[in-house]
């Protein structure tokens, strides 16, 4: 080994740290936050029940302009289902796999390149897909753009959060940001500590690392994490609703059948609508008001618009 | 074409085949195993003796291939040594590239697995069973389960990783497209790691490396499965001819890998049915034919060592015996579901690692010193690493002794393995005073068994309302993904214990 001089250690180090710090920045996707939206403008939501789930996709869409408003023609697009329960469709934990199959539906026909389904499960993630009837729900479509995939555990990146309060930087699905359009699918629910899991809630999804950590402040972060994976749509179902012992429920007499789907372009809205199905305000619920406050959408009843 | 190629064949084609269902032993859909995946072990006659000497009627359903093995022995000697067994398989395989020894061993030395066989034997009798330890089949997938699969997903991961992430000109498109066929069929769904992964390769290096001496050293002088078959093997009906070497050649004495071959004639017990010796035979004298019952060979074993091992099982057993219970030492030692009874479940286990492997939560690993000095390599569940899944009974599927019982669904969401305390030091809501409850969150029972309680708490000068986590005693399973998913670094503030657990009937909770 040849012996270094003063100097070209001097160098070297400089040079180390020179490099290491350019790595250490690389990872590191920047993506500025969505712009807010022009604070005026009327914000519709949908709301329809009905005992048909496609015909109920259908209408709530079509109250909505059609899905051909969300997703325009060679579109990629992702529909995010709560799949994060190995239970059956029947115990109301998991997002119904006959309102997943409509929604994907409605995006083919809206003339989609292809249609991603993913959710990053709280349980084993192939018992979940199984168990919800969702990976066999959207597989009987039987369409090549259309595809049920686990979570690719290369496909994590860390982003900086530029607006955000709680949390700086996260790691998020690429697949789930890249995506042209973004389609939230949540199941409305009982949750202990959010007192309800609904469209907000749902993007945890989407993101990796340790989940858990976020539930010590669960409303910052939650929009937090929303301002980088903006919802072009949010659908809500509430065929089947848990209104105890959620998440994850398992208890057939902690179900309720309320035939009811609300759709909104504004996930605050939705959420908010969404409360009322448990008996609850909206203005009760801190993710919810936490989320207006920071712009993520409007509780404004002035603003919003029943079609 | 010789026998040998022929051998080789068979040798290739069982190793893929165990290999396949070690790929197998996964859940894929389906709640059942399509395949009989612990079938290695169905068909080992030491897991057959190990269960024969446990408490509890013998595994009939589970275990009778174990006995036509046996059977088929009776017939054609150690074929299984010689053209089945994995370790065989890979020593024979990678002792050409380690370089095989030409030590004249000891020839006594092969009496070793005899006594072995004798020591596991008399132990069990008295109720301790070792078996496991030695058995080359669980030493086999012990080792592919605990570090080579472990190591290969690593690896192969980040190699993924890196091409994805760099997008490498030619490479990277390359590896995105073999991908998914990687993802779905090699590669684990969770990327596996367990406790013992360095000390289990150690094991198998030894093993390895004692192909530097001699050729099939374990299998020749070591081996308690090959001393049991060998014991079968000695009146075989498919024998060699000649049976005593040729007056004018000494070939076979030299080359015969098992030390078969001897001046006094055949050894039918020592004998690995390679079969090389017709190839080698310069004469071309050398034929394999079905014969009468013939006189076997006697095993030369010494009265010092016969009493020696015998001595040796006699005493150790009761030694073993009289240390004190585990759970009254070792609150967090917590077995799978189904498991039986503490005792009976390490006179079972023999430590095969089908368990550990199939687990899909990743919660089952093997104790080094958890389960008491002899409980090496039995499986614990660890629940800050991986939990029980609520769904799941793959466990005791695979498990080919009995060990674990095969539960039905409901019997399994019945089935406690242990309950879950606070450490309300660490908590994060009683400690600091902020919300978390991602315990309350995962809690799989249908009433959740972690359930809260609001409460005013002081924190410096302000008073919070919040929600303070609680476990409600018989709804609790101890399945433990409280403990896996709390957030806190470091050991968990929600842990599992083993009170209360079903498989013990004197609790007074079962």
């Amino acid at each position: 080994m040849t012996c270094l001089d003063r100097r070209a250690f001097v160098r070297q180090s400089l040079q180390g740290a020179l490099a290491a710090s350019a790595f250490g920045t690389l990872p590191v996707l920047d993506l500025l936050a969505l712009p807010a939206r022009a604070a005026s403008a009327p914000v519709a939501v949908a709301v329809r029940k009905g005992g048909d789930i496609a015909q109920l996709v259908a209408d709530t869409l079509g109250a909505l302009g059609g899905m051909g408003r969300f997703v325009r023609r060679g579109e990629t697009v992702v529909v995010k289902p709560n799949i994060g329960w190995d239970r059956t469709p029947e115990q109301a934990a998991n997002t119904d796999p006959l309102v997943v199959r409509a929604v994907v539906e409605h995006c083919l026909e809206a003339g989609a390149r292809s249609v991603q389904v993913f959710d990053r499960s709280a349980n084993d993630a192939r018992r979940c897909y199984v168990n919800s009837g969702i990976e066999a729900a959207v597989n009987g479509l039987k369409s090549e753009r259309v595809r049920v995939e686990h979570m690719d555990r290369r496909a994590y990146r860390d982003i900086a959060i530029e607006k955000g309060e709680e949390l700086t930087t996260w790691p998020f699905y690429l697949p789930a940001i890249e995506a042209d359009r973004f389609i939230n699918l949540p199941i409305a629910k009982h949750h202990g500590l959010s007192t309800l899991t609904l469209g907000l809630k749902n993007i945890m999804g989407v993101i990796g690392g340790n989940r858990g950590v976020l539930h010590r402040r669960l409303p910052e972060s939650l929009a937090d994490i929303n301002t980088v994976v903006h919802s072009d749509l949010t659908l809500i179902d509430a065929v089947r609703i848990l209104v105890a012992n959620g998440p994850q429920g398992g208890r057939l007499e902690d179900v309720r059948q309320t035939d009811t789907l609300i759709a909104s372009a504004d996930i605050v809205a939705a959420d908010a609508e969404a409360c009322a199905l448990f008996g609850h305000k909206p203005t009760d619920i801190e993710m919810i008001t936490e989320a207006a406050r920071r712009g993520l959408g409007t509780l404004d009843p002035a603003r919003i618009e029943r079609v | 074409m010789h026998l040998r190629h022929l051998r080789i064949a068979v040798q290739l084609a069982c190793l893929g085949a165990f290999l396949l269902l070690f790929l197998l032993t996964e859940y894929r859909g389906e709640d059942v195993l399509a395949y009989p995946v612990s079938l290695l072990f169905r068909i080992d006659p030491l897991a057959a003796l190990a269960d024969a000497l446990a408490p509890g009627a013998f595994g009939w359903a589970l275990l009778w291939p174990a006995l036509l093995l046996v059977l088929l022995t009776l017939v054609l000697g150690r074929f299984f040594c010689g053209w089945v067994c994995p370790l065989g398989t890979t020593l024979d395989g990678l002792g050409r590239m380690l370089g095989r020894g030409t030590m004249a061993a000891v020839p006594s030395w092969r009496r070793i697995k005899y006594y072995l066989l004798l020591f596991l034997f008399v132990a069990g009798l008295f109720g301790l069973q070792l078996i496991g330890l030695f058995d080359p089949l669980a030493i086999f997938l012990r080792t592919l389960t605990l570090s080579l699969y472990p190591a290969w997903n690593l690896v192969t991961n980040q190699v993924f990783e890196w091409l994805y992430h760099r997008q490498v000109p030619v490479l990277s498109p390359l590896a995105d497209a073999v991908y998914p066929f990687f993802d779905s069929y090699l590669l684990a769904f969770h990327p596996p790691a367990f406790t013992l992964a360095v000390f289990t390769l150690l094991v198998f290096f030894a093993i390895l490396a004692l192909e530097r001496i001699e050729r099939r050293f374990w299998c020749k002088n070591l081996c308690p499965l090959g001393a049991l078959l060998g014991l079968c093997a000695r009146h075989a009906l498919l024998r060699r001819d000649p049976d005593s070497p040729c007056a004018d050649c000494s070939a076979c004495l030299r080359e015969c890998r098992g030390g078969a071959a001897t001046n006094g004639g055949h050894r039918g017990g020592e004998c690995l049915m390679c079969m090389d010796c017709e190839g080698f035979c310069p004469q071309g004298r050398v034929r394999w034919r079905f014969g009468n019952l013939r006189a076997g060979q006697g095993v030369d074993l010494s009265r010092r060592g016969v009493l020696s091992s015998l001595a040796a099982g006699v005493v150790l057993a009761p030694v073993a015996a009289g240390t004190p219970a585990v759970w009254q030492r070792h609150s967090y030692l917590l077995r799978p579901p189904g498991a039986v009874a503490e005792e009976e479940f390490q006179a079972r286990c023999i430590r095969c690692g089908e368990c550990m492997k199939v687990c899909i939560g990743g919660a089952l690993h093997p104790a080094l010193l958890d389960a008491g000095p002899l409980g090496l390599w039995t499986p614990v569940l660890v629940p800050r690493i991986g939990y029980c899944e609520f769904n799941c009974t793959l466990c005791g599927q695979v498990c080919p002794t009995g060990a674990i019982r095969r539960l039905s669904l409901a019997e399994k969401h019945k089935t406690v393995i242990g309950i879950a305390y606070f450490d309300q030091n660490r908590c994060i809501p009683f400690a600091r005073g902020e919300e978390c409850l991602v315990c309350e969150e995962h809690c799989p029972t249908g009433e959740k068994a972690i359930v809260f309680d609001v409460r005013a708490v002081r924190v410096g000068d302000e008073e919070r309302l919040i929600k303070l986590p609680r476990v409600v005693r018989n709804r609790c399973i101890g399945c433990g993904i409280c403990e896996t998913r709390c957030p806190v670094a470091g050991v968990s503030p929600v842990r599992v214990t083993n009170e209360g657990e079903s498989r013990r009937p004197q609790d007074p909770w079962a």
